[in-house]
């Protein structure tokens, strides 16, 4: 039945109203959870290892987990009891410290003397927050050293990290800047015309020669620097296509200008004699070959999202993995092996996108942690993979890379198990059809940790984790020689 | 504000209620739906009729992490496939038992049990089967190599194995052990040497 030209304009009007506000109302949740991710973390530089902390918005304030602060830089023991929350801090080779704080109060205790908040404590999910304000305050207390907070940028260093730069221009054809840093930095480098990009995600770079330093040079204009999100950017202008390089390891990069592009190559072109030799401009030479090195890339499962498995209602397999990872790195560093963490960061990654990234490393070892509270003791897999004649040089498929590393990939897995056995923790050598695993184009293997033999809480104690990292580091130690160091 | 543009808000917050009630009557109306269409599926597998056959089952035990060669008796259907179904709903049936050392989901079963040939066999679980999983690499590790060994014992021709769920491709089984590949029987076989 036809509507009648007012009662028509209403419903169209009604229907466009709707559509607003639904537009908007979406809108807006899209724009809080893009904001959210972006700057909700804390990047903390600290002496052994750089990371990132989850931030809450409570109060009016960005809060910071307290075992998310801690872990890294210690053993953690925390424990919600209502509204009363308490964690034991042990620093590495130091003695336990205690920290008490109630829920929706700003007073606590911090190695038994009271301490107050600038805000009132917040727990959430059994987790406890302090607000991101007093975090260097409270961590210069537990480990009685200097700590710096970027508050705006999200930066807390803790003790002297600080990698602090020079700026050294060289007025050639074409003009130098010289970038040396005191530490060896591996920046993402982005160009574009008249711009190159340095971000620093991991290293603790602050500004030593002043935020904007302006150059009258023929090619380059400036250098500026600037801090935010957690990370911190030195953007060099100039007035053509540049490039950057590095060098001394690591602790110089040059940018200069960058080559011409060659012509675009003519149909049929006339051959030309050999260029005579240019002195005056020096063609870039390529980049030596990097050294082989050692390094076991350690892959904590699950994280965001992804929870993994339910060890308890208030303990998620994703955190448990995170903090044994850290415990590995750092066993694994007390034996002389690099050791780097795919997420170092409550964040999730497709099991694709892991691949990826283990692969495009080059590590010499791939190690996914996981933990169950099914079982008991430490499972040690490897890939269940049908025997396959792969060489590792060559293309290998997909599905089954891991298929060329099973040798090795064994060879590992029986040293961990036999150092597990050594200190008498249970354990069981498996097969198992695991991702990504079955992709990884290196030895690789998996540890998934059950609780011993008591309750599954136990799953989480700082000494057992510590038993199974001593294991996997002194079992991975064991075997290092039959492992090849690989090129980066 | 004009009472004109406050009967406006007020219709627009009716018409948003009124959609975010309807939004949520289709979500049930379709998990009722879902729940009723797998019972209709349960009640169309043809009854079996015979004396019962004495049929192998690997079992699995997670506090050991260990597969258990055990025997029981159960009426087969004269099909194939059917007979396949019903070799696993009894190892199911063994796993949903209260006191069952590997406990899988509640509500876990087999939909259907598909032939590609005479050697590859598609196991179409239900959705209960994978979403109430217990989540770990030996638990879901268990699960699969029992199936696989399971089928394979009963059905010797049964060379490759692959799962799915309500029909579709999954990814995982609850996180960790890989349901996008074909299992071979022969291969799981190293996994059970290793586990008894």
């Amino acid at each position: 039945m036809p509507l009648s030209g007012r009662r028509s304009r209403l419903a169209l009007a009604i229907v466009a109203g709707s559509a607003l506000l639904f537009a908007a109302l979406w809108g807006r949740h899209a724009i809080v959870h893009a904001q959210s991710a972006a700057q909700n973390q804390l990047t903390v530089y600290s002496p052994q290892t750089s990371y990132s902390v989850p931030l809450l918005d409570a109060n009016g304030q960005p809060y910071a987990g307290l075992v998310e602060l801690l872990e890294p830089l210690g053993s953690v023991d925390a424990r919600a009891d209502g509204k009363k929350y308490k964690l034991h801090f042990t620093p590495p080779g130091g003695r336990p410290l205690e920290l008490q704080f109630t829920e929706g109060k700003n007073k606590g205790k911090v190695r038994g003397n009271g301490y107050k908040l600038p805000a009132n404590f917040v727990v959430q999910n059994g987790r406890g927050y302090v607000p991101l304000s007093v975090t260097s305050a409270l961590i210069a207390k537990l480990l009685a050293t200097d700590t710096e907070l970027h508050a705006a940028p999200r930066r807390l260093f803790i003790g002297n990290v600080q990698v602090r730069y020079t700026l050294e221009l060289h007025k050639d054809n074409p003009s130098r800047l010289l970038l040396g840093f005191s530490s060896p930095v591996n920046p993402s480098i982005a160009t574009e015309p008249g711009r190159v990009r340095l971000t620093f995600r991991r290293e603790p770079i602050v500004s030593s020669v002043g935020e904007n330093v302006p150059y009258s040079d023929p090619l380059i204009t400036g250098v500026s620097f600037s801090e935010h999100d957690g990370l911190a950017e030195l953007d060099v202008t100039g007035t053509a296509p540049m490039m950057a390089n590095f060098a001394d390891g690591g602790r110089t990069i040059i940018v200069t200008g960058a080559p011409a592009p060659a012509p675009v190559a003519q149909a049929a072109p006339a051959p030309l004699p050999p260029a005579p030799a240019n002195t005056q401009n020096p063609t870039p030479q390529p980049r030596q070959p990097a050294t082989p090195r050692f390094l076991v890339l350690i892959d904590p499962a699950h994280g965001g999202s992804d929870i993994g498995a339910a060890i308890t209602p208030s303990l998620p397999e994703k955190d448990v993995v995170l903090a044994l990872a850290r415990r590995v790195q750092h066993e694994l560093a007390n034996r002389g092996i690099a050791a780097s963490l795919l997420r170092n960061s409550d964040v999730a990654i497709t099991l694709d996108q892991r691949a990826t990234s283990a692969n495009a490393a080059r590590p010499a070892l791939y190690i996914a942690l996981h933990a169950a509270n099914t079982g008991q003791g430490v499972h040690v897999f490897t890939a269940l993979l049908p025997a396959a004649n792969l060489s590792p040089q060559g293309f290998l498929p997909w599905d089954t890379a891991q298929a060329a590393y099973l040798e090795l990939s064994g060879s590992v897995a029986g040293s961990v198990a036999a150092e597990l056995e050594s200190r008498k923790l249970p354990n069981t050598r498996l097969l198992a059809p695991l991702r990504p695993m079955n992709n990884i184009a290196a030895p690789a293997i998996a540890v998934e940790i059950a609780p011993p033999a008591g309750t599954v809480d136990e799953i989480a104690n700082a000494a057992y984790q510590d038993q199974v990292a001593q294991s996997i580091a002194a079992g991975i130690a064991a075997v290092r020689a039959k492992l090849p160091e690989v090129r980066p | 504000m004009t009472r004109r543009v406050l009967v406006m808000f007020a219709v627009l917050a009716i018409i948003a209620l009124g959609l975010a009630f309807y939004a949520l009557h289709l979500k049930r109306k379709v998990a009722r739906d879902e729940q009723v269409a797998a019972q209709q599926q349960l009640a169309l597998a043809p009854p079996a009729n015979g004396p019962p056959t004495s049929v192998t089952l690997y079992v699995a035990s997670d506090s050991d992490g260990t597969l258990r060669r055990t025997q029981v008796n159960v009426t087969l259907p004269p099909e194939r496939t059917e007979r396949d179904r019903a070799v696993l709903r009894a190892l199911f049936g063994q796993y949903l038992q209260s006191s069952s050392p590997h406990p899988i989901g509640a509500g876990a079963d087999v939909r259907d049990v598909y032939l590609l040939g005479d050697d590859t066999a598609i196991v179409d679980a239900n959705a209960a089967f994978a979403d109430a999983h217990p989540s770990g690499v030996l638990a879901e590790a268990l699960t699969v190599a029992s199936i696989v060994v399971t089928l394979n014992a009963n059905d010797t021709k049964i060379q490759r194995v692959k799962i799915l769920v309500n029909g579709q491709e999954r990814e995982t089984l609850a996180g960790h052990a890989d349901l996008r590949r074909f299992y071979e029987a022969s291969n799981i076989g190293q996994v059970v040497k290793d586990l008894q």
